[in-house]
């Protein structure tokens, strides 16, 4: 995995980093996942997301906000996700299970995705993402 | 110190206008010398970016838990004018009423024969944690109901008494609550989560009495030396999340359109009587109320267990206070001399209505409003009352509890969560929680100490202390 996490004390302060904004997204979304839902994930249930927003940051909030419905209210656990954004659209398949209460008990649930202190950057060897999720 | 803040008194600071472009008003927060040396850079600049807003009245206000947050800091209190200000979903945070509970019991510490026992019936009937679903069928209906009604629906329905709503900020309900303004994902959330406790710093403990510092006031709390007591800290789960964020966007949107300017995106806002602003209002007062429905459905389960574990009456265990502190609110405060209803934002800050204030039970209007203020899982909480200094300086706001010093990750990396359990164990303190690291990024040593925080606001009169609990046990998300 590509992703760590940074210090801050009140919330989860995430940093990714990957070759191309599509694999940037789906760090996050597994940043996301391992914050909620410790490391203990697999595949087998897709659900797919469709959304556009009015810019890159809005359109990385609004994804992994309706990722935090998503995997609330539909019960599903998300090891792996595919994404496809074209301009200021994203078409996701994320892969994953039933939440199972004894093995996706290790994490925290996340409140909500911050703009506060969020940045996407590029550099030579890719792009560096910064953010922060209220738990 | 900080560059740029400047000492305003003892306890005091003043981060003057022009720390950061565009403020309004200073900045104003209140520290101890030992806490001001642990401040984050980032909450000042927070604190700061506060002061930008519209609307803004007097000063952008730290409690001496602040640390940094994302929009307003942890521990920030601003009110604005409803002619001019603006409100900001950053202003209240995600958890829409965020708050603490404390019911008292007839009980003493030699009554808890078997607390293992008793903490494991606890963590048994109350959801906890990642996942965790109600054991509540609510209705579509019902969860109309609870965000029209928050208290006075649970009671209505079986889950308290009539007594507790009196005991409750506002009645545990906030009349301009606007169902219409909650989507559908926002109510999809709440179906599911009515009486669960959620997770990171949300918990229920058991708690006893250990020192009464103001006698009047304790007695009419209700509060004895000795005595057993819980209290429950959760929110408006994932309805008040979901809520937040669609508000989010929308506010985005309004913040272009009427031209206002901010440091920081998560500081989105509207003017108040705009139709953005007031459809927001709408549905984080329904939030808050589904906030106050939840705890009182929480309190109901805690008080089964007592019943059944002790054999006591649900009557004999009074709700002492419930206070929000995340939240905005429309109040009356004196400004320039002049009663004005003003919106009050409280991000991580409790109010601390004086005596004499509307929204006061009548046996406690000649005290003060109970303030209740969780320490972390090691340490002591206590209760405040509500001063006439809160309602002078700060709009009738004190701080909400410890207030971080240590990140998550640097938690865990310092302590198991068996070694903090097993530590806390040797202080005579239970801890059940779904997991380890649920533990560990809690322990004792990644807070304050709630002792200085309140200290602090006792010394600064911004509430005055009435009594200290310690900690027994507790159950946690």
């Amino acid at each position: 995995m590509s992703y760590e996490e940074l210090s801050h004390t009140a919330d989860v302060k995430i940093r990714a980093c990957a070759p191309t904004p599509d694999a940037l997204f789906g760090e996050a979304c597994m940043a996301l996942m391992q914050v909620i839902y410790g490391g203990d994930r697999r595949g087998g249930t897709k659900s797919v997301i469709d959304l556009s927003a009015p810019d890159q940051e809005s359109l990385l909030c609004d994804f992994l906000s309706e990722v935090l419905y998503v995997t609330e209210v539909e019960g599903l656990v998300f090891w792996h996700a595919e994404i496809h954004t074209e301009g200021l659209h994203l078409h996701a398949v994320l892969d994953g299970e039933p939440f199972d209460p004894v093995r996706h008990n290790k994490g925290t649930e996340v409140k909500g995705i911050s703009y506060s202190g969020m940045s996407i950057k590029k550099d030579a060897k890719g792009y560096m993402l910064d953010i922060l999720f209220d738990v | 110190m900080l560059d740029g803040v400047m000492r305003a008194g003892t306890d005091e600071w003043e981060i003057p206008i022009g720390f950061v472009p565009g403020m309004r008003v200073p900045g104003r927060f209140f520290l101890s010398d030992a806490l001001m040396a642990i401040l984050e850079p980032g909450a000042v600049q927070q604190l700061a970016n506060v002061a930008t807003l519209p609307g803004i009245i007097r000063s952008s206000l730290g409690m001496p838990d602040i640390h940094w947050g994302y929009g307003f800091p942890i521990g920030g209190v601003a009110a604005f004018s409803l002619d001019e200000g603006v409100i900001s979903p950053g202003g209240v945070g995600f958890d829409i009423n965020c708050g603490v509970r404390l019911f008292t019991t007839p009980l003493t510490q030699g009554d808890i024969k078997k607390p293992r026992e008793f903490i494991e019936s606890l963590y048994q009937a109350v959801p906890t944690g990642v996942g965790a679903k109600s054991s509540v069928k609510v209705s579509p209906a019902a969860l109309t109901a609870m965000m029209e009604k928050g208290a006075r629906w649970a009671v209505d329905s079986g889950y308290g008494v009539e007594r507790d709503l009196a005991r409750c900020e506002d009645g545990g309900c906030m009349k301009q609550a606007d169902i219409r303004a909650v989507s559908a994902k926002a109510r999809a959330r709440g179906i599911p989560q009515g009486g669960t406790l959620g997770s990171g710093n949300h918990f229920l403990e058991i708690q006893v009495v250990s020192e009464i510092y103001d006698e009047t006031a304790a007695t009419a709390f209700g509060l004895q030396k000795g005595q057993i007591c819980c209290m429950i800290h959760c929110g408006s789960r994932g309805l008040g999340h979901q809520v937040c964020t669609d508000h989010l966007k929308t506010l985005e949107e309004a913040t272009k359109k009427y031209h206002i300017t901010l440091p920081d995106r998560q500081l989105a806002c509207a003017p108040i009587q705009s139709p953005e602003g007031i459809a927001y209002f709408g549905a984080m007062a329904a939030s808050a109320n589904y906030a106050w429905a939840n705890r009182q459905l929480i309190m109901h389960a805690a008080r089964l267990q007592f019943e059944r574990m002790f054999g006591i009456g649900y009557e004999s265990m009074p709700l002492v206070y419930d206070v929000t502190h995340n939240v905005a609110k429309i109040e009356e405060h004196t400004v320039d001399g002049h009663t004005r209803k003003v919106c009050v934002h409280r991000k991580g800050a409790t109010r601390s209505f004086g005596p004499g204030c509307a929204d006061l039970p009548g046996d406690l209007a000649q005290i003060g409003q109970p303030v209740i203020i969780p320490g972390s899982m090691g340490t002591s909480s206590f209760v405040l009352k509500g001063t006439a200094t809160a309602m002078e300086r700060t709009f009738g706001s004190t701080c909400h509890g410890s207030g971080r010093v240590m990140s998550r990750s640097q938690a865990k990396k310092r302590m198991t969560g068996k070694e903090v359990a097993d530590h806390l164990l040797a202080l005579g303190i239970i801890v059940r929680a779904p997991n380890e690291a649920a533990i560990a990024d809690e322990a004792p040593e990644v807070y304050k100490p709630s002792s200085e925080v309140v200290q602090v606001v006792h010394d600064v009169g911004l509430s005055a202390l009435v009594a200290r609990l310690s900690p027994l046990g507790v159950i946690k998300g």
